[in-house]
């Protein structure tokens, strides 16, 4: 019973990271139209920008993440504004072929700043943890749930509670009749990729501290932004965290699923996908089309 | 003599006087993951190539009926991927005009280039594809100069066979690649005669970022011995995860991961205590025949790579399949492809990295696997005694008592 509690319990700490890591792909996705299949090398940047401050300056990783937020931001606005832009308004193939091409790109450049080496944030607080009973709830990954569900909130909090967010919803729902009232186009899906890049450095930042990471780390994380959206629905911030911890509880009950090797806890994952498009097409929480 | 002649006439300056001449250039070819998920172990198996490359070309190249023919390597990037790997060498052959193919990184890769040489009759030696499957077919033209997969973790059993008070409880975690489950299938296999037994053995999908939920299963089992099967990221993601989840062993052994510096600079002290069966270490005790000695060879890596970490195995055993190359050839006398075959097949040398000697099979069943232990950020060779340095610390304290 207490392993079943145990289980559980990393479930949904493992769903964190996957809300953490989803928001912001969940976010450019719904409002722009595009898949970026760059987004998990994104995250890695905010990983290694983690990495590289606790290395040189021994700065906690916890505090780091603003600046991977900013730093993140900052590149996310570029690359919309700068390349992205360009295919705003073509067919989801070609914005498949392009942000697949940022991706090799980015890697690429991780890989002659950073080598292929190994890398790894381990603070010294990285093995404590919480003892309920014989449950354990490392502090690390406690914190890295709590970043998400924070960052959940924020999103939340733009989308809902300020004019730019009012922007970025209008023009999700409409881009011309946007334009039409006045929004400047240009400037709303460049911060709308900023700010999914600015979410997607945050969740790179926690992922170093649990996960050794290199510059290809971050390709299983694009499959999983993409199962979360699929499994939460798009549009919401509800649907994501619900899409997160749902996919991060199935995986690891999948792996002590008796009689099975755990390398069926992804197929499990991915049938249970399967059906809810099936069952439920709009996700778990997902807004009619 | 009628060879020369004929050497000569193929275009080489070969002139039959006694003072080695020049002859054409011999070109290898290999595929190694230089980007991708592997392209750390990629870049280690270069390393260990260029190295020998250098050494042999500042000696004017491979004696080959005294003319001496410089060597070239034409590297190719897999993307590690394994299917990548087999069309690649298939262009270093055919395109490229390899005369001979030096092995990618893994296993998996190994396994689909055996195809494409064995189809085409061009030798290929390789070092870093341990498992045995892909020598199960009866291929003629792959050679392995590393131990094989079934070696990797046994050493570690019977240095704990030794160890008092005596381990008997193991847990086998795998990554699901077919390297290591035939390492976790051998330490199945093998672990009860040493009077030990498996209580969790489970696998999980190569490059699982996350292994928090296997670490705690594997804690319900309290075991002596944990043990992975698996690659660099996940023998750092299960150290951690050990470590955050309380799972105290008496031993924490992995398969690969321990013997690169990376696994000490990732983990800190938390890679102390950690074992490895390693195909080779700076410290083994081998008296090679030719090329460098072991200290002369650690010497040779630190200067080229400008480094102040010896080399680790990966890259020892890749000049290892150069080096059994170029005595085959020597042997040979020759650079036809089908006598060079026959030459490997023959081939009994002792190197830095010990013996190479190939059974019916292809694979260097002839050089034992070492154990290591991480000590203080340190690596020492703990087992076998012979070329041991260190002495086992043993127990692992448990993780809040360190």
């Amino acid at each position: 019973m207490s392993q079943f509690a145990q289980q559980v319990v990393l479930g949904l700490l493992l769903g964190g990271i996957y809300v953490a890591v989803a928001l912001g792909f969940s976010l450019v996705w719904g409002i722009l139209n595009i898949v970026n299949l760059a987004h998990g090398a994104l995250v890695i940047v905010g990983a290694y920008i983690t990495w590289d401050l606790f290395t040189r300056l021994h700065v906690d990783p916890f505090l780091s993440l603003p600046v991977d937020a900013l730093t993140l931001f900052v590149i996310g606005y570029a690359l919309q504004r700068g390349v992205i832009n360009r295919v705003i308004r073509a067919p989801l193939f070609f914005t498949f072929l392009l942000t697949f091409g940022i991706n090799l790109v980015i890697v690429s450049l991780l890989l002659l700043i950073f080598t292929a080496d190994f890398r790894s944030v381990t603070p010294s607080y990285s093995g404590t943890g919480l003892h309920l009973g014989s449950v354990i709830i490392p502090y690390i990954r406690l914190g890295g749930l709590a970043v998400a569900l924070a960052m959940a909130g924020v999103l939340w909090a733009i989308l809902n509670r300020t004019r730019i967010g009012a922007a970025i919803l209008a023009v999700g729902a409409d881009r011309d009749a946007a334009q039409l009232v006045g929004v400047d186009l240009r400037h709303i899906y460049a911060l709308t990729f900023a700010i999914g890049a600015a979410f997607a450095g945050v969740a790179g930042g926690i992922i170093s501290t649990f996960q050794s990471i290199t510059p290809t780390a971050g390709d299983p994380y694009t499959l999983q932004a993409f199962a979360v959206v699929i499994l939460g629905g798009l549009g919401r911030v509800s649907a994501t965290i619900a899409g997160g911890l749902a996919f991060g509880l199935i995986e690891v009950l999948g792996q002590s699923a008796p009689g099975l090797g755990s390398g069926f806890a992804n197929a499990i994952a991915f049938v249970v996908l399967v059906l809810v498009l099936v069952i439920r097409p709009r996700g778990l929480l997902g807004r009619l089309a | 003599m009628g060879l020369a002649v004929l050497l000569a006439a193929c275009g080489n300056s070969g002139s039959g006087t006694p003072a080695p001449s020049t002859g054409a250039p011999i070109i290898f070819g290999a595929a190694v993951s230089l980007t991708g998920s592997q392209s750390k172990e990629g870049g280690l198996t270069k390393q260990g190539y260029d190295l020998w490359l250098d050494w042999i070309n500042q000696r004017g190249g491979i004696l080959v009926n005294n003319a001496k023919h410089p060597v070239q390597i034409i590297y190719e990037d897999d993307q590690s991927n394994a299917n990548l790997s087999a069309t690649l060498v298939e262009k270093l052959i055919t395109v490229e005009k390899a005369q001979f193919i030096l092995g990618p990184y893994g296993s998996s890769a190994t396994a689909s280039d055996a195809i494409v040489v064995e189809k085409d009759g061009i030798p290929m030696v390789e070092s870093n594809g341990a498992a045995q499957s892909i020598f199960s077919h009866g291929y003629k033209y792959t050679f392995g100069v590393l131990s094989p997969a079934n070696k990797y973790l046994t050493g570690v059993l019977d240095m704990a066979a030794t160890l008092s008070p005596k381990p008997t409880t193991i847990a086998m975690l795998a990554a699901n690649d077919n390297f290591s489950l035939e390492v976790a299938k051998a330490v199945a296999d093998y672990a009860p005669s040493k009077g030990m037994q498996i209580v969790f053995n489970k696998s999980y999908p190569a490059a699982a970022p996350d292994v928090s939920g296997l670490i705690s299963q594997a804690k319900a089992a309290n075991p002596d011995i944990v043990m992975n099967s698996g690659h660099l990221a996940e023998s750092i993601a299960i150290n951690k995860a050990a470590k955050q989840l309380g799972l105290n062993a008496k031993i924490f052994a992995y398969s690969v991961g321990p013997s690169t510096p990376d696994f000490i600079s990732a983990l800190g002290a938390d890679a102390n205590y950690v074992y490895d069966g390693s195909q080779w270490t700076p410290q083994v005790k081998y008296r090679p025949s030719f090329y460098l000695s072991v200290a002369d060879y650690v010497k040779a890596y630190q200067k080229k790579y400008n480094s102040t970490e010896p080399p680790d195995y990966h890259v020892a055993e890749s000049t290892a399949g150069c080096l059994a190359f170029e005595k085959a050839i020597e042997n040979a006398g020759s650079l036809d492809p089908s006598k060079v075959r026959d030459a490997l097949a023959a081939l009994d040398v002792m190197t830095f990295f010990g013996e190479i000697k190939f059974d019916s099979r292809g694979i260097n069943i002839y050089k034992p696997m070492v154990v290591e232990q991480i000590q203080s950020g340190t690596h020492y060779t703990v087992f076998p005694a012979a070329v041991a340095n260190g002495q086992p610390q043993y127990p692992t304290p448990t993780w809040s008592s360190r």
